[in-house]
């Protein structure tokens, strides 16, 4: 019973593992961010809450967004070679990144007195706004790492880490895409 | 030692993150010190202190910092007391760990059935057995979560495909070196007088619940993230590390079983994290997910809950199914029959499992409405599973059976499950659920399905792959013993336990009405007599791979790769990389090879 | 063996395994008959309930006997092999498989599916309540309130024969849930949301001759939940007016 199928190349490169994984990563996050959703709306409807600032919501929205593209800039620096644009960019990506949580950091003081976490609408933005700033603290101590490595050239031959940490960044972005119209718009 | 350094590190990460959360606390107006809040804040902390210290930082993530990293230089026994990549010590480091687990809350039934044994509160009182009785519903579930994804995901997986290690093994490591915070967890909730709310924590009784209740939330936190990172690493191995050859029809029934599973797992899993994290928050943060005077909702919580827990008993027995079939093709020397509709019945169960989870919710108060969806949903995945009983039945037929001891427990598996399953049909139909909800029916149902189903799987499997781990053959002959005793007092011990439910004994009670005393005496001498049958179990386990006679490579005469290389099989597996020619099931057809091993002329030594 | 013989042989063999499963079907549809399942009954959904548990008990001898009994030829047939000796390479047989499939998918929509949704709206039909009464739960009582005559009761629960009760059920502090076995009802008492269960109620008794009479806790809700229980009396309904009205009870 020897058929002749198709076969796979012998060693997968390392590189398609990697993004394998990777890929796999955020498609679990995605679940968690589902279901994250899926509260918000089970708990609070379509209601639309009017204590959150939308100034700060749009600028902390614009500045993840600019970041974004710092970040796939850098991404591209690396994957040529010019350590110096990488760091350049890697850079510009942390301090977007610093102004985000920053303003997070300022809701967070006004929702302490307008919407608490006693009231449903603070349980929620807590929730949400807490758990995706966890992932964009936890992204920009990768950034970090990834800033003082690519300064110092430890990516000039490989860039994955670089590719991997700028994916992970773009992949928070996209959350807050779907979380900042839950929580200012709707 | 690097699980003193883990310790350390993990003090140390507790420290400090206690201290961010007394600032935080002091800083916002409150008493600094709060067990719980502290304590839920600093766990990550800790978790990652513990991480680094058992061998991250010395093997890994020094690199990231651009210095060397640490040679490995463990050998031996001490390999599997460190952060060792090779998943065939991963495996068996899983395997040790969860049967262990495995006792322990096996002797909290014991201490459970002796006080269900005579009417009246003897041994424990009732918030005692609450507590016992959590304790037990928790641990059990975590050892069928994770024991056999744990321990032959890692060990057979990446032979049975061809493959070298896994395709993270750091990664793997270290979701084997999150479970021992699992266990420290489940020993502080022990210590700090257990809780009361079954392994299920419903809201708001467990937001109430004791500061045992948190270290529950947290231990099952932990654990699911240890198997979010083991599972993606077990699908990125199945599609990315096949030897050359082995294609999606070609891969053994097992491994399609753990490839299922970890999709399962690393989808759902998430979602008892956040369950746990809402409660904590609810505890912790005054937020009010659950508390409906504030506008939460109680029922939010099962529904989350339940959405990962319904895919977990998936979880829990699609190991088992691939096991039996692969155990039966074996000790039938036949093909396995219908080799695509078991894997499309997998497929089946993986894609319903999604849609029937509030099955556990018909008495709860959810929407009327949504009564019959989910009657409908949750019996259509009798036809899927049925398939599994299709093929191995296809499979006996005709077969030339031998009944050595995998074999027995894979027979064992198919008489339990099937017993289970249909029980699990009565459950299904509303109105019969409504009656049964809470019942020892259901306690019956479970340990049916689970323990008949999943552990009798664990037990197979350890039986038959235990050979190729230690390099050592088990006694055959106190492998039946265990195997009939086991069998023998688990019908005794849950078989009544569908007539009490029926009689009307609900569950999770320390006390039940007079009449019901015969029955539950009867339970109980049933399930002493089971649990001594694991005695036998663990000396023949013990001694066996101490003083066991040397086991040849393929002892059992099967076709899969994990066979045809010696026992224990060498650091990297293969001495060159397998071509597979067809799949491992060519019983009956002597043209068929399932693999060249000796490709660059390199000779494996297998003896039969 | 030549060819002819083996598929006879083969022949007598499923032909034996059939006869065997009907017998056993016979046999296992006559014991299940044979054994009253139920513990004792006594309301309208009792009745449906326990229908329907018995269908599903008629529908699964079959099935249960089919694995078992196909299962057990195969091994007595096959026992005795040795490692060197194959089985043939049967790797798919369409007319079992087909066979397979049909009938199981068959079994679960019509003869499981159906029914279970027959069943659900048979006990939801009669939807308009004669009574209403109001179950509170706290840890770890019940209060009863019977909000026409206002009067309340925390340690038997009064109920008047063959009349269609509403059970509108609350909590305030966590989930419980209000479970009559007699009358095989259940509904948990969730806080902050009035779930509602309904019953006739078909024969008279009390707690004390019927153990399942009893209002019973069935979700766990701490320390007091197994002793979470008051005993149910149904009467007839001139002596529960008399009742409600009464200083009596
Ligand atoms: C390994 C774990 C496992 C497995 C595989 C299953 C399988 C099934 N379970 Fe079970 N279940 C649990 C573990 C499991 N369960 C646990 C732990 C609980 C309790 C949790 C708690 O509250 O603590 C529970 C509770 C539970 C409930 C809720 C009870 C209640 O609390 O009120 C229900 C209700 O629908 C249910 C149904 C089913 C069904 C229909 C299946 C089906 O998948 C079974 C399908 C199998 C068969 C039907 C047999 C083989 C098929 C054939 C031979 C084909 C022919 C048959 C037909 C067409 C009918 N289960
Ligand atoms: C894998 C799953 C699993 C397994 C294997 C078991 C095994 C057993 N369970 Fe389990 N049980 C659950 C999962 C499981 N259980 C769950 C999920 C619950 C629900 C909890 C809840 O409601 O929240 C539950 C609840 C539960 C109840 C209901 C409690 C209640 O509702 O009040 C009962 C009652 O009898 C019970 C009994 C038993 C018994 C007698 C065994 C026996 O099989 C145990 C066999 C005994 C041993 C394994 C001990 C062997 C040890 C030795 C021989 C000593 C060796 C010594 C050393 C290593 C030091 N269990
Ligand atoms: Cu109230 Cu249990
Ligand atoms: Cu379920």
């Amino acid at each position: 019973m020897t058929d002749h199928a198709t076969q796979l190349p012998h060693v997968t490169p390392r590189i398609t593992i990697n993004r394998a994984g990777l890929w796999l990563f955020f498609l679990s996050e995605t679940m968690l961010f589902s279901g994250i959703l899926a509260t918000r709306f089970s708990l609070l409807g379509t209601e639309v809450h009017e204590d959150v600032s939308q100034t700060i919501g749009l600028v902390i929205t614009s500045i993840l967004l600019a970041s974004s593209y710092t970040a796939l800039r850098a991404e591209h620096a690396a994957s040529s070679g010019d350590r110096a644009t990488c760091a350049k960019y890697l850079w510009l990506t942390l301090a977007l990144g610093a102004v985000f949580v920053a303003g997070v950091a300022y809701e967070w003081a006004e929702a302490f007195d307008a919407f608490p976490a006693s009231t449903e609408f603070g349980t929620v933005f807590f929730l949400m706004t807490g758990v995706h700033a966890f992932h964009v603290i936890t992204g920009l101590i990768f950034l970090a790492i990834l800033l003082n490595n690519a300064r110092l050239g430890r990516y000039d031959d490989d860039a994955w880490p670089v590719e991997a940490g700028v994916k992970y960044w773009h992949f928070v972005d996209v959350v807050w895409v779907f979380f900042y119209p839950a929580l200012y718009l709707i | 030692m690097n699980i003193l350094r883990g310790l350390v590190g993990g003090a140390l990460g507790y420290v400090v993150g206690a201290g961010l959360m007394m600032a935080i606390r002091s800083s916002a107006g409150g008493r600094a010190w709060e067990v719980e809040s502290v304590t839920a804040g600093a766990w990550l902390f800790a978790l990652s202190g513990w991480l680094l210290g058992v061998g991250v930082w010395r093997y890994w993530a020094r690199g990231w910092f651009g210095r060397d990293v640490a040679p490995y230089t463990a050998t031996g026994g001490r390999r599997y007391l460190d952060f060792d990549t090779d998943h065939k010590v991963i495996g068996i480091q899983y395997l040790v760990t969860f049967l262990g687990m495995f006792f322990m809350a096996g002797l909290f039934a014991m201490l459970m059935r002796w006080e269900l044994m005579g009417n009246g509160e003897d041994i424990v009182g009732p918030d005692q057995y609450n507590s016992i009785m959590s304790l037990h519903g928790t641990m059990m579930v975590f050892v069928a979560v994770a024991a056999t994804v744990g321990a032959f995901g890692n060990y057979v997986v990446p032979i049975m495909i061809g493959a070298d290690d896994m395709a993270f093994p750091k990664l793997n490591a270290m979701s084997y070196w999150l479970v021992p915070p699992v266990l420290i967890a489940l020993t502080a909730s022990f210590l700090a007088g257990g809780y009361d709310t079954g392994w299920t924590g419903y809201a708001p009784l467990s937001v109430q619940s004791d500061v045992g209740g948190l270290f529950f939330n947290l231990a099952f936190f932990t654990l699911g993230l240890s198997s979010i990172v083991g599972a993606i690493n077990i699908v990125v191995t199945v599609v990315t590390m096949r030897a050359e050859g082995m294609t999606w029809t070609r891969m053994p029934i097992f491994v399609w079983s753990i490839f299922v599973t970890a999709i399962l797992s690393f989808i759902f899993t998430q979602f008892i994290g956040l369950a746990m994290l809402m409660v904590v928050l609810d505890r912790t943060a005054g937020t009010i997910f659950f508390d409906p005077a504030a506008g939460g909702s109680p029922l939010l919580y099962q529904h989350v809950f339940w959405f990962y827990s319904h895919p977990a008993v998936y979880i829990m027995i699609l190991p088992a199914f691939g096991i039996t079939l692969e155990l039966v093709s074996t000790f039938t020397r036949k093909p396995l029959f219908g080799y695509k509709w078991a894997v499309g019945a997998l497929l089946g169960i993986m894609s319903l499992s999604a849609v029937v989870w509030a099955h556990h919710m018909f008495t709860s108060g959810m929407a009327e409405a949504l009564r019959k969806p989910f009657l409908a949903s949750t019996e259509l995945i009798s036809i899927p599973t049925g398939l599994i009983f299709l093929c191995a039945l296809g499979t006996l037929w005709l077969g030339k059976i031998r009944f050595e001891v995998p074999m027995l427990f894979a027979l064992g598996v198919l008489f339990n499950f099937l017993i289970g399953g249909i029980t699990g049909v009565f459950l299904a139909d509303v109105p019969v659920d409504i009656q049964l909800q809470d019942t020892y029916f259901v306690v019956a149902h479970f340990h049916y399905v689970i323990l008949g189903g999943g552990i009798f799987g664990l037990f197979g499997a350890t039986y038959y792959w235990f050979p190729k781990m230690t390099g050592r053959s088990m006694s055959d002959r106190l492998g039946k013993v265990h195997f009939w005793w086991m069998m023998i007092g688990f019908n005794a011990t849950f078989l009544p336990m569908f007539i009490l439910g029926m009689q009307g004994m609900n569950r999770r009670v320390a006390d039940y009405s007079p009449d019901l005393e015969s029955a539950n005496f009867a339970v109980s001498m049933g399930g002493f007599f089971l649990g001594t049958s694991f005695v036998i179990f663990l000396f023949n386990f013990i001694w066996s791979w101490a003083r066991g006679p040397a086991a040849p490579a393929d002892p059992w005469g099967s076709l899969t790769l994990e066979w045809q290389i010696p026992s224990p099989p060498p650091h990297e597996n293969f001495t060159s990389p397998p071509l597979v020619l067809s799949d491992p099931y060519g019983y009956g057809d002597p043209d068929s090879v399932h693999a060249d091993l000796a490709r660059d002329g390199a000779k494996t030594v297998v003896e039969k | 063996m030549s060819g002819d013989e083996s598929k006879k042989a083969n022949t007598r063999w499923v032909v034996m395994t059939g006869l065997l499963w009907v017998v056993a079907t016979v046999l296992g549809e006559l014991a299940v008959a044979a054994i009253e399942w139920h513990p004792f009954g006594a309301s309208r959904e009792a009745r449906i309930t326990d229908d329907a548990f018995d269908l599903l008990m008629v529908l699964s001898v079959p099935v249960i006997s089919f694995v078992l009994v196909m299962g057990g030829v195969a091994l007595v047939r096959g026992r005795g092999g040795v490692i060197d000796e194959d089985g043939p390479p049967v790797r798919s047989h369409r007319l079992f498989i087909g066979g397979w499939v049909v009938l199981t998918s068959a079994l679960a929509v019509l003869v499981i599916i159906t029914p279970g949704f027959s069943g659900l709206d048979e006990l939801r039909a009669e939807p308009v309540p004669d009574l209403v009464i109001d179950v509170h739960a706290e840890r770890w009582n019940w209060v009863y309130t019977y909000p026409e005559s206002g009067r309340e009761t925390q340690g038997e629960l009064v109920l008047p024969v063959d009349q269609r009760i509403m059970f509108r059920i609350s909590s305030t502090d966590v989930i419980h849930s209000f479970w009559i076995p007699a009358f095989r009802i259940k509904q948990d008492a969730v806080p902050g949301q009035i779930t509602t269960t309904m019953v006739t109620p078909e024969a008279l008794g009390e707690f004390d001759n019927a153990d399942e009479l009893r209002v019973q806790c069935a979700e766990l809700c701490g320390v007091g939940h197994a002793r979470m229980w008051t005993g149910v009396r149904v009467v007839t309904e001139a002596e529960f007016e008399e009742w409600l009205a009464g200083a009596g009870g």
